[in-house]
Formats: C-alpha cells, sequence, structure tokens
C-alpha cells in the first residue's frame, strides 16, 4: 500500500480547482515572462553581436570618409551591403600619426547589378595582403598561401556561398572572372557574408566596371594603437589632422546601434513594468480570493496541528507552481517568439550572430525567477493574512 | 494531578461595543480516561469552552493546563504540536477538505509529520484505512465528499479525530447528522476508544440521552459551567 497524498500532491489539488482563475493567472505570468524573455533575448543579441564584432575585427581603431562612421557600422555590424571610399593618400597621412603601430586597409566593392556579376548582390571587400591583420587569422587553415589574382574567399554566412553549396567554382566579378577558393570560417561579424579578393584586382576592377570608384581609393583603414596610447586620443588626433575622416575606436562601434538599442530598453523595461505590477496585482487578487475562500479550512488544518509555517508551506507551493508553469511557458513562448520575429526587426535581422545556449539558459533562469518571484510577491500579503488568523476565526468564517 | 484543568477561564468578545461573556470563569479538572458530557443550550459557551481546551481560541483571561503544563504559555508552534500529538477535534460540522478524499483527510492531521509511521510503526495510510473501517466506510476510502452523505462525512469526521492517537477527544456534537442506528454505533465506538484505549472524551450534546451515558456530566449556563 503506497502513500500518494503528500504536501505536493494536497497543493496540486488545490490548483485544480478553479481551473479558470488558475489559467488567468498562469497567462498573465506567461505573458510577463514571455516581454521579458524577449526583450532580454533581444537586448542580449545586439549587445553580444557588437561585443564579438569588436572583439574580433582585431583593431583598436577604424578609420572611415568622414560621414561614412553610420555605413562602416552597418557593413560591419549589420553585413549590409554599403561602399564609400578615400583616397589612398591618407594611408600615409593616417601612418604619421602619433601612437599608430601598424595599419592596414580595405576597399568595399558592391555587386549592384546582374550585367557585372554572375553572384547576387554582395560586398566584395578587397584587402591588401602584405599588411592585413583582420582577415589573416580567419584565413588561417582555410587557404595557408596568399591569394592569387583571380582567386577569391567566400564568408561563410556569404549568399552566394549558400547559392552555390561549394567553392572552387568560377565566377564572374566586374567583368573579370574569379575562382573560388575557399570558405572563411565563421567569424560572427559582417565578414559572414562578404566575398574576399586580393586588391591587385582592383585596378582590372575599375577597369572593367562602372563602380564609382577612382584608381587608387580605399573605404576603410584598421589600425593597431601602440601599447601606452589612448585609443580615443589617436582617434581624436587622426581627426583633427585628417579632416576627410571619421576615426572610431573599438569600443565605440556600434554605439549608435546602443544608443537606439537603449530607447528600445527604455520601452520593453516600461512594458516589463507595467506587466508586472498588472501581474503582481492579479496574484494578489487571486491569492485573497483563494484565502477567504479557504480560511475555513485552514482553520480546520490548524486544529489538526498544522503549523503556521505547514500553512504557508503549502500555499507557497501552489504559488510556485502557477509561477513555475506560467513561467516555463513564457520563456518557450517569449524564446520562439525572439526566433521568429528576430527577421521582422531591422536592427536583428542583419546581424550574424544567435545567442548561445549558455546566454540562452541565462535569459531563461531570469525570465523564471522573475515570472515566479512576482508571483510570489503578489500572493505573499494574503498568505501572511491567512497564516496568522487564530484557527477558530478561520474556522468561523465560512 | 487532573490531565486537564482550567482555572477561571474566561472568554470575553466585544461585538459593536458590546461585551459578550462567553464564558465566564469557569474552572474544571479533567482526569485522564473521563467521559465527560457536556451540554446546555445554544450559545452557553459550550463550543467556545471547547475551542479553549482544544488550543484554538485563546482565552481572555484564567489558564488551561493539560498534564501540568499551561497550554497558553507556549508559542504558536508549541499549540500546534499540542493539538497535533494531543488532541482529536470533532467539529459541529463535518468539516471535510472538499478536494480531499476521505482517506486524504484522515491523513490531514499526519500529513505535516516527519514520519510516514505512527507510534506503533504502522503505516499512516493502513491507519487511516482501518478507522475508516471502524466507523463503517471501509468501501469509500477513495470517495470525496460531495460523493459522500452527511451521515457519512460526519463519520470520516469522526474517524479523523483519532488519527492521530489523541489522549483527549473534544467533540462537538458529533453525531448530529447521524441516524439513530449509526449515532449509537458511533457512541459505541466512542466507548470502546475510551475503555480500551483509555482516551479522554468531552462530547457536547444537545441530547440528554446521549449526554447520559457519559461518566460525569457538566451543564454550560451563561457560560458557567454548573457540575450535573
Amino acid at each position: 500500500m503506497t502513500n500518494d497524498f503528500s504536501v505536493l500532491s494536497f497543493a496540486i489539488k488545490n490548483v485544480k480547482r478553479r481551473p479558470l482563475r488558475t489559467a488567468m493567472l498562469v497567462l498573465a505570468i506567461t505573458l510577463l515572462t514571455a516581454v521579458l524573455v524577449f526583450a532580454l533575448s533581444f537586448i542580449y543579441r545586439v549587445h553580444a553581436s557588437i561585443q564579438i564584432m569588436t572583439s574580433r575585427l582585431g583593431a583598436d581603431i577604424i578609420v572611415v570618409p568622414t560621414g561614412s562612421r553610420g555605413a562602416a557600422e552597418d557593413v560591419l555590424l549589420e553585413n549590409k551591403v554599403k561602399s564609400f571610399y578615400m583616397d589612398q593618400d591618407i594611408l600615409e597621412k593616417v601612418s604619421k600619426i602619433d601612437g599608430i603601430e601598424k595599419m592596414t586597409h580595405q576597399t568595399y566593392l558592391v555587386t549592384l547589378s546582374s550585367l557585372c556579376c554572375s553572384v547576387p548582390e554582395s560586398l566584395i571587400i578587397a584587402f591588401d595582403q602584405d599588411s592585413d591583420f583582420i582577415m589573416k587569422p580567419w584565413l588561417k587553415g582555410k587557404i595557408d598561401r596568399k591569394l592569387g589574382k583571380g582567386e577569391s574567399i567566400v564568408g561563410h554566412e556569404s549568399s552566394f556561398n549558400i547559392s552555390v553549396g561549394l567553392v572552387e567554382v568560377d565566377s564572374v566579378l566586374f567583368g573579370n572572372v574569379f575562382k573560388m577558393v575557399g570558405v572563411l570560417d565563421k567569424t560572427g561579424t559582417g565578414l559572414d557574408n562578404a566575398v574576399f579578393i586580393s586588391d591587385d584586382n582592383i585596378s582590372d576592377i575599375v577597369k572593367n566596371s562602372d563602380l564609382p570608384i577612382k584608381p587608387g581609393q580605399v573605404s576603410i583603414i584598421f589600425a593597431k594603437i601602440k601599447e601606452g596610447f589612448s585609443h580615443r586620443k589617436v582617434a581624436n588626433a587622426i581627426e583633427d589632422s585628417i579632416i576627410e575622416v571619421d576615426a572610431v575606436t573599438g569600443k565605440d562601434i556600434g554605439r549608435s546601434i546602443i544608443n537606439t538599442l537603449r530607447d528600445i530598453s527604455g520601452i520593453f523595461s516600461m512594458t516589463i513594468a507595467l506587466a508586472s505590477i498588472l501581474s503582481i496585482f492579479l496574484a494578489w487578487t487571486v491569492f485573497s480570493a483563494v484565502a477567504n475562500e479557504r480560511s475555513q479550512e485552514v482553520g480546520i488544518m490548524r486544529a489538526v496541528g498544522a503549523k503556521e509555517s505547514h500553512v504557508m508551506g503549502l500555499f507557497f507551493i501552489e504559488v510556485l507552481l502557477i509561477g513555475a508553469v506560467g513561467s516555463t511557458a513564457g520563456i518557450v513562448f517569449g524564446t520562439g517568439l525572439s526566433v521568429l520575429l528576430a527577421k521582422s526587426f531591422t536592427i536583428l535581422k542583419n546581424i550574424s550572430s544567435d545567442l548561445r545556449a549558455v546566454e540562452r539558459l541565462a535569459v531563461a533562469v531570469i525570465g523564471f525567477v522573475a515570472g515566479t518571484g512576482i508571483c510570489i510577491i503578489g500572493a505573499l500579503v494574503p498568505i501572511r493574512r491567512i497564516k496568522k488568523m487564530e484557527p477558530l476565526t478561520a474556522i468561523k468564517e465560512r | 494531578m487532573a490531565q486537564l484543568q482550567t482555572d477561571e477561564v474566561s472568554m470575553i468578545y466585544a461585538i459593536g461595543g458590546e461585551q459578550i461573556i462567553a464564558v465566564d470563569k469557569v474552572s474544571i479538572a479533567i482526569e485522564k480516561g473521563e467521559f465527560v458530557s457536556l451540554v446546555g443550550h445554544s450559545g452557553s459557551g459550550k463550543t467556545t469552552l471547547l475551542s479553549i481546551l482544544g488550543g484554538i481560541a485563546k482565552p481572555s483571561s484564567g489558564s488551561v493546563r493539560f498534564e501540568g503544563r499551561d497550554i497558553y504559555g507556549l508559542n504558536s508552534d508549541g499549540l500546534s504540536e499540542y493539538r497535533s500529538e494531543k488532541i482529536g477535534f470533532m467539529f459541529q460540522f463535518a468539516s471535510l477538505l472538499s478536494v480531499l478524499t476521505a482517506k486524504e483527510n484522515l491523513l490531514l492531521p499526519v500529513l505535516f509529520k516527519p514520519s510516514r509511521k505512527d507510534a506503533d510503526g504502522k503505516l499512516h495510510e493502513e491507519r487511516a484505512v482501518e478507522l475508516l473501517n471502524m466507523v463503517g466506510l471501509g468501501d469509500r476510502i477513495n470517495a470525496y465528499p460531495s460523493q459522500l452523505s452527511g451521515g457519512q462525512q460526519r463519520r470520516v469526521a469522526i474517524a479523523r479525530a483519532f488519527m492521530n492517537d489523541p489522549e483527549l477527544i473534544l467533540a462537538d456534537e458529533p453525531t448530529g447528522d447521524l441516524d439513530e442506528e449509526t449515532e449509537a454505533d458511533m457512541m459505541r465506538f466512542f466507548s470502546d476508544m475510551n475503555k480500551a484505549q483509555g482516551v479522554t472524551f468531552i462530547l457536547v450534546t444537545h441530547n440528554t440521552e446521549l449526554a447520559g451515558q457519559a461518566g460525569r456530566r457538566m451543564k454550560m449556563v451563561h457560560g458557567k459551567n454548573e457540575e450535573q
């Protein structure tokens, strides 16, 4: 003969008493947790993407043509296809700034028209193989030699790579035939969607295409700063001495997105705060009703020997059950929303990095604690009130 | 030393500015194993006195001693332990929890105990089934209160009072809803428990015949106690 009657089974029976009322509270906690999980996933993902990008970029400062900072961030953070150019003599001017340890440059070319190229719209990045320190870590193991003229390597997420599904194919870029000789490892940056060629090819491309680029122009300069120099001061010195450029430190890349994110976070925070207040109020209302309905039962329980802590414990298990079910459903719902709706948000659409499992777990834990915690806070006052009732008073309240 | 002793216990309620004396300086001493009946008109203070003796209503003044210990000198947990270990309650109403089956209602007094066995090493569940058999409800152990008649609910509540092997049963008109035959059965059951196990009974009743079966009769009149 087994005894399956326990405090937990008793609590489950109590929770099931009023299914509609319980469902309403579970739904409120679900929605609150879903909003929280969605918001955290959203914010976390953008932040993580910016952090990954800046840490993997390998440069302390980027230098772009004046007014092109946003476009550069679009390329580096959001995988957008954009081009901007500055004259090559700026390379020499930047190199003379005190504190610059080494630098390299890249040129962004956009395959705008199917007339020019045999690939879908893509960003073609021409890089200087001699000075490069941006691409080198990612090329290692993929191609242990320099890219030859007429050779290219594609980013991990490149639409061209995906559509072709293999390498070692010939394609036409700006009227020139290129052989694809490798696929880059996933970088988690805008580089994942680009096609890379050596800048030896630029003169031929300029000759054979209508691109708005003049011979010798570059798009972006990446610089490493000597130890002991302030990145911000060096960036300011570049901007002060070279009027044609904007210089952005690694930490400041994505600042405009972060500022936008701050506004979005504010809206999310307000929504979460309102949902929390509503949920607390609902939990308070539900458990006040529960306390009133069950005061006689509590009196009987106390009369047959249950302590105040036992009554509290039973009610808390009930609250935890409701909170746990609501929070879990909210986590599933919120995570699903964040995945499904990710492509609907411009800010997320082009960000290549997704949350890692451990980050998703952290968001889920926060969602669970918050959802369940809100339920407990709401139920606290009614439970404390009924706990303090003298047994006879509670029994008479029927 | 009396098992249960009260010393000028009073209970005064204030209702709308008016003071109601429900129990007025009652001093009684009840020995272990006594079977006491308590009679009196409605509102005479019987139920209030029973609640005071059972540790579920603190008196306005006076003291209640069980085996020499002042029960209202105990803190809330101590009082709960007193009720859990010493007292078996039978209320005026069936007092079953609607979401629990008959057997689960019996297990309620031992639900929060750390052990799943009683002092004799018997599983609480076995004891619950045994008690339900003793009150004639062995075939209704998994029935919910809504599936039981008023009389059957009463018998479940009676059985529950014995679940924790109490030393003192406080029964407030426990046979009110029962037919004559079942009432007689229950009274025999009480008598057996009283004689065989030495359980002390204080039985509140309006039924003078039932009261007459008790070894000692007391009467409440306007909150005061009179021995008969």
